[in-house]
């Protein structure tokens, strides 16, 4: 099946939280009380029940204030990290090269959290499991685009194959000129979920400039989760020689002993 | 029990040691299980994955208060080399790995024993305290977090390996030393093989407790 990408232009995002809205309405999640805390972002961050979140950033310039909108949620990574480290298989590939999760799966071990480039995944404590975006899955399969590129209502999210998403994406940024930029494809193995950025990326609230998977995790994933197996391998394999030529330490026969101490 | 046989270990060193063996192996296995999307099946014994996790973190717990007692135990007699002896013993491998002659006559514990004690300790409070912080990996920053797991990974790497070196050199590879952990009597010959000086500096203090003999009037150790 062909990889599928979601492509999110800022430029055209009117901070209408549609989007948010479907996403919640096609997951049947419903939304929690929140505080106001003085900004228009509402819930404060992801929640386990928030996938998908509109960031509102008001950025000062001269004697006019400029509003920042960024849908932030799921990269769908290629090398996803959460993927290397979770350890039921709950997180996994799709066909259309997004990575969704297997609830049933999850043993609520959080270590996608920590692991996450993207800080993404959000744990749930009545249900003692992590829960994200997972491009809807179930619209995908029946061959449905994803509910937030549905409700959009001025373009700014939209999906289609990975090739042609990354395209437009280019296309996209070339006429904006100035910063504009395509952020995600470079990255990660190129994610699932590219932007189309007016000012640099770094500009952006909670959006890391160079995004990889932890080195750590490829030091634990990669290096030593093999090596655990070598080593312990290369130690029974090294017992059973040591056994087989040079013999176990036995303690001398009664009456044979030397005299005067070894 | 034979008469003639000594007594190498009294009660509670064996009871601590194998609190902190068996909660090391079932730590192995399950974090094996965890650890390994082979190994998932490991779960199912236990009800799901999900239960694997908590018998794990659980079982930590408890591996943590038996290396405790372990530490309080053993630090002074296995923790610590003598020199010149031991490096003399490490220079020629106490003679398991080749023929040596006349190898340095060794003590209670031989300096292989206690770099695998040392190892054991080491690693085990590093385990103890990266696997605490990732059972609550939420109560800290994500970089933190990331580095405990390569250490938990990276303890697992060397308790896993040399636990089978444990297992060997604690069984066929050194028949009579099991008694040792199981019944705590030994046979002198196999004292005199393994820990000659240990055995004269037993004899010298009295505190050899020979079974079918009476028992020498000061107290063993500790």
């Amino acid at each position: 099946m062909a990889e599928k990408t979601k492509l999110i232009d800022v430029s055209k995002c009117t901070g209408c939280r549609s989007c948010q809205l479907a996403c919640k309405q096609w997951n049947q999640q419903p939304a929690k009380q929140t505080e106001n805390y003085g900004t228009y972002q509402n819930p404060p961050d992801l929640q386990s029940n928030t996938w998908t979140l509109i960031r509102f950033q008001e950025i000062a310039e001269k004697d006019k204030v400029k509003w920042l909108f960024r849908k932030d949620g799921c990269m769908h990574c290629t090398n996803a990290a959460c993927v290397k480290v979770c350890p039921s298989g709950a997180l996994h590939y799709t066909d259309f090269g997004t990575v969704a999760v297997t609830n049933s799966l999850c043993i609520g071990c959080k270590e996608c959290v920590s692991a996450c480039p993207f800080n993404i995944p959000k744990y749930d404590r009545v249900t003692d499991k992590i829960y994200k975006c997972d491009l809807c899955l179930s619209r995908l399969e029946a061959d449905l685009i994803p509910a937030c590129a549905k409700a959009c209502p001025t373009g700014a999210v939209t999906f289609g194959d990975k090739n042609a998403m990354i395209k437009k994406a280019y296309v996209r940024a070339k006429e904006l000129g100035g910063d504009a930029s395509v952020y995600g494809d470079k990255f990660v193995g190129g994610t699932h979920v590219i932007y189309v950025l007016q000012e640099k990326p770094r500009v952006y609230d909670s959006l890391p400039d160079k995004p990889s998977v932890p080195f750590s995790v490829i030091v634990w994933k990669d290096m030593l989760k093999p090596l655990a197996l070598l080593a312990a391998g290369g130690v029974l394999a090294g017992s059973f020689l040591h056994y087989i030529l040079h013999g176990p330490k036995l303690p001398d026969e009664p009456g044979k002993e030397e005299k005067g101490g070894e | 029990m034979r008469k003639g046989l000594i007594q190498a270990t009294d009660g509670f060193e064996r009871i601590v040691h194998w609190s902190l063996a068996l909660s090391c192996i079932a730590l192995c296995i399950t974090g094996l299980g965890m650890m390994y999307q082979s190994f998932n099946f490991i779960g199912g014994l236990m009800g799901g994955l999900k239960s694997l996790k908590y018998v794990h973190n659980f079982t930590g717990v408890f591996f943590g208060v038996a290396l405790y007692f372990t530490i309080r135990m053993w630090w002074k007699e296995a923790g610590i080399f003598s020199m010149p002896e031991d490096l003399e013993w490490i220079r020629c491998a106490g003679g398991y790995l080749w023929h040596v002659d006349n190898p340095p006559e060794v003590g209670k514990y031989n300096p292989g024993q206690k770099m695998f004690f040392l190892a054991v300790a080491g690693f085990g409070v590093i385990m103890f305290l990266t696997g605490l912080m990732m059972w609550f990996p939420l109560s800290f920053p994500p970089t933190i977090v990331r580095l405990m797991f390569v250490l938990h990974a990276l303890g697992f790497v060397v308790i896993f390996a040399f636990f089978f070196v444990h297992l060997y050199l604690g069984t066929i590879g050194s028949p009579g030393s099991l008694d040792a952990m199981l019944t705590g009597w030994v046979s002198r010959a196999w004292l005199k093989k393994q820990h000659p000086k240990w055995l004269k500096e037993m004899e010298e203090h009295g505190t050899l407790i020979v079974y079918g003999e009476e028992k020498p009037a000061v107290k063993a150790h500790h």
